[in-house]
């Protein structure tokens, strides 16, 4: 196990570096004059071009030059310099502001998926064939087939324009206004979940060790509690570990629509703004957040299934 | 019969420590109602062991599973019988108290242990989660009769495996493992549903001999569920051979060997291979079981049948012959020709 760990972080450090590579070199493939782009509107003086060229390395060009402002971008990364906006701010203070954020929304809403999706899916996977098994089976589908900015504009428009239970905007982050955003997020995690959870009881419930447990004579709360729940919730554990990696980066769409000032909503802007450092810095982060909630699942899967031995 | 008689036979009836009467058993499917059980009657005494022996799809894992109350419902559906243990119907009892009959006076070994037994918990927790849910024995006591219980069915080092996880262990060890468990609660019954056949064969020898002598040694009724002949002569006292949901013949172990009294048995006995008949062809019987959804008029067992007589055997359904010795009987209208050797 220990060396499987081992080896997995030294993958990732190989994926870090492939991935903000990429990233870098996507960025800044898109732009025609960085020192343009930094100034904006205004014009730029000789002078000042000549500073900023040496700054930021510009005068060296080709592949080398490229590889070379990739290094010394990365060298300052692990010193934990994320460096500066192009409007000049530092972009660890952006990461800072907008952290808890993101965090609050992603937690609020895989408790939602944990709360409503496991627990109905468990009653689903029992109740095979039921009412309640063909409603939710409805209702997850239509959830799965509606994408999240529809979903979000509609929630938005019902509850905080129409019935006005909501603000529209959730820039304050107090956990009442970020009930909607968090529903809205984890909705298809939650339809997801919620199918899995169901599926993996009504599978486990006709396996042979639950004949075995009944023939115990244990009484069906703790057949089902104990014997199926244990079996079937490896693969939905599984799920919500990624998802959760997920939840922290893929809020862009949601923390647009609702105002939130998370990561996602900080990613939108430097797009659009055409800001290199700060998408390539929060995207890095990202790229860590993600490759580390993997690793955490599938050390995990091992705990869950004593069968998975990894060597 | 007078009412004394009557009374006798009620207590020579209620004598008996598990009666099977005239069980009748569906299952509903998407094709339609697939007859299992038809009529299935049989009895336990304390202490004895009977085997039920049968094809695939006979009839005789669904009659233990009704016995057991596992039974799926729906599908399966209990038409109409009895299962009565020490005088009480199973059928009738409401599930709280049927519960309380599972585990700690019927108990039941299954067929392939890596399945029937929980992949995520180590043996010593399933062994002992009998003990202290039922018993409300404490953790570590009933850890300490989960080795003690591993001991009795020859498990080496059995405290050292106690936090092992069934995959761990071999298919032989496994398989005592599960029957460790189904004796935790000290059942007077024990059904062992083919409890050998997902083993090598040396394996099979030394499950079947530890089944016969905790048998022995616990003092248990056992119910022998197999298909297999050979497993049968050592451990049982009776056997019952089941086929199309019902109990062709009934008789003790040691005459059926010698005679049998139904063209399906003889059929069964015949086609063990033998060793002073080196070189000849096997025999077989003909044909294939009869699908449950259309059991043949007659007796079911009549298109394969080398003895049938036509009409009757294709028109009327048989019933039970006694035959000379004791409880012998056979449902064959030719009952005693069969077991004379003058049927043709």
């Amino acid at each position: 196990m220990f060396r499987y760990i081992v080896r997995r972080l030294l993958q990732m450090a190989l994926a870090f570096f492939g991935t903000t590579l990429l990233v870098y070199a996507m960025m800044f493939a898109a732009q025609g004059d960085p020192i343009q782009a930094l100034a904006g509107e205004k014009p730029v003086s000789a002078s000042q071009r000549a500073v900023l060229t040496e700054r930021y390395h510009l005068d060296k060009t080709g592949i080398d030059g490229f590889l070379y402002r990739y290094w010394d971008y990365v060298s300052n990364l692990m010193r934990g310099d994320f460096g500066t906006t192009l409007a000049g701010r530092s972009i660890s203070d952006v990461l800072q502001a907008a952290w808890p954020f993101t965090i609050k929304l992603a937690l609020m809403a895989i408790s939602f998926v944990i709360v409503f999706g496991i627990t109905a899916g468990v009653i689903a996977g029992i109740r095979r064939g039921s009412l309640f098994d063909t409603t939710t089976l409805l209702l997850t589908l239509v959830v799965i087939g509606i994408p999240v900015f529809v979903l979000g504009y509609i929630g938005q428009y019902l509850l905080t324009n129409k019935w006005r239970l909501f603000k529209p905007t959730a820039n304050d982050g107090s956990l009442y206004s970020l009930l909607l955003p968090a529903l809205v997020l984890g909705m298809l995690a939650l339809a997801t979940a919620l199918r899995l959870t169901r599926t993996s009881v009504a599978e486990n419930l006709r396996s042979d060790y639950v004949r075995t447990a009944k023939s115990k004579g244990l009484p069906q709360r703790r057949v089902i509690g104990v014997h199926v729940l244990r079996n079937s919730l490896i693969p939905v554990v599984t799920y919500l570990g990624i998802t959760i990696g997920d939840l922290m980066s893929g809020a862009i769409v949601t923390e647009r629509i609702f105002n939130v000032p998370g990561i996602g909503f900080n990613v939108a802007k430097g797009i659009q703004t055409e800001d290199g450092p700060l998408v390539v810095g929060i995207i890095s982060l990202l790229v860590i957040v993600y490759l580390t909630s993997n690793l955490i699942v599938d050390v995990l899967y091992a705990v869950l299934d004593p069968r998975i031995r990894y060597e | 019969m007078t009412d004394i008689q009557i009374q006798l036979d009620r207590v020579a009836d209620d004598a008996h420590l598990l009666d099977v009467r005239d069980l009748f058993i569906e299952f509903h499917t998407r094709d339609g109602i697939a007859k299992v059980i038809n009529g299935v009657s049989y009895h336990l005494d304390a202490g004895e062991a009977l085997a039920v022996l049968g094809e695939s799809g006979s009839g005789k894992s669904v009659t233990a599973q009704a016995i057991m109350g596992i039974l799926d419902i729906p599908p399966g559906k209990i038409v109409s019988g009895q299962i009565c243990y020490n005088g009480r119907d199973l059928l009738s009892l409401p599930e709280k108290e049927r519960r309380q009959v599972r585990g700690k006076e019927i108990a039941m070994v299954f067929q392939d242990a890596l399945s029937a037994l929980n992949p995520v918990f180590p043996v010593g927790w399933q062994i002992s989660e009998t003990l202290r849910h039922r018993e409300g024995v404490a953790r570590a006591d009933a850890l300490r009769r989960a080795v003690e219980l591993m001991e009795l069915v020859r498990i080496p080092a059995a405290k050292q495996r106690l936090r092992d996880y069934p995959h761990e262990f071999s298919g032989g060890m496994r398989q005592r493992v599960m029957i460790a468990m189904s004796l935790a609660l000290s059942p007077k019954i024990l059904i062992a549903d083919e409890p050998t056949t997902a083993l090598d064969v040396t394996v099979q020898a030394q499950v079947m001999d530890l089944l016969a002598e905790l048998r022995r040694e616990l003092h248990m009724a056992m119910i022998l569920i197999t298909h297999d002949l050979g497993v049968v002569a050592d451990v049982a006292d009776r056997i019952a051979v089941m086929y199309a949901g019902r109990i062709v013949e009934h008789a003790d172990v040691h005459d059926l060997y010698a005679v049998q009294g139904h063209p399906y048995t003889k059929g069964l006995i015949d086609s063990i291979p033998r060793l002073d008949h080196k070189g000849q062809e096997l025999a077989t019987i003909q044909g294939l079981p009869p699908s449950l959804m259309d059991i043949p008029r007659g007796c079911p067992f009549h298109p394969r049948c080398p003895y049938r007589k036509d009409p009757i055997c294709s028109t009327q359904v048989p019933t039970d012959q006694r035959l000379a010795s004791g409880t012998r009987t056979s449902r064959c209208h030719f009952a005693k020709e069969v077991l004379d050797g003058t049927a043709a």
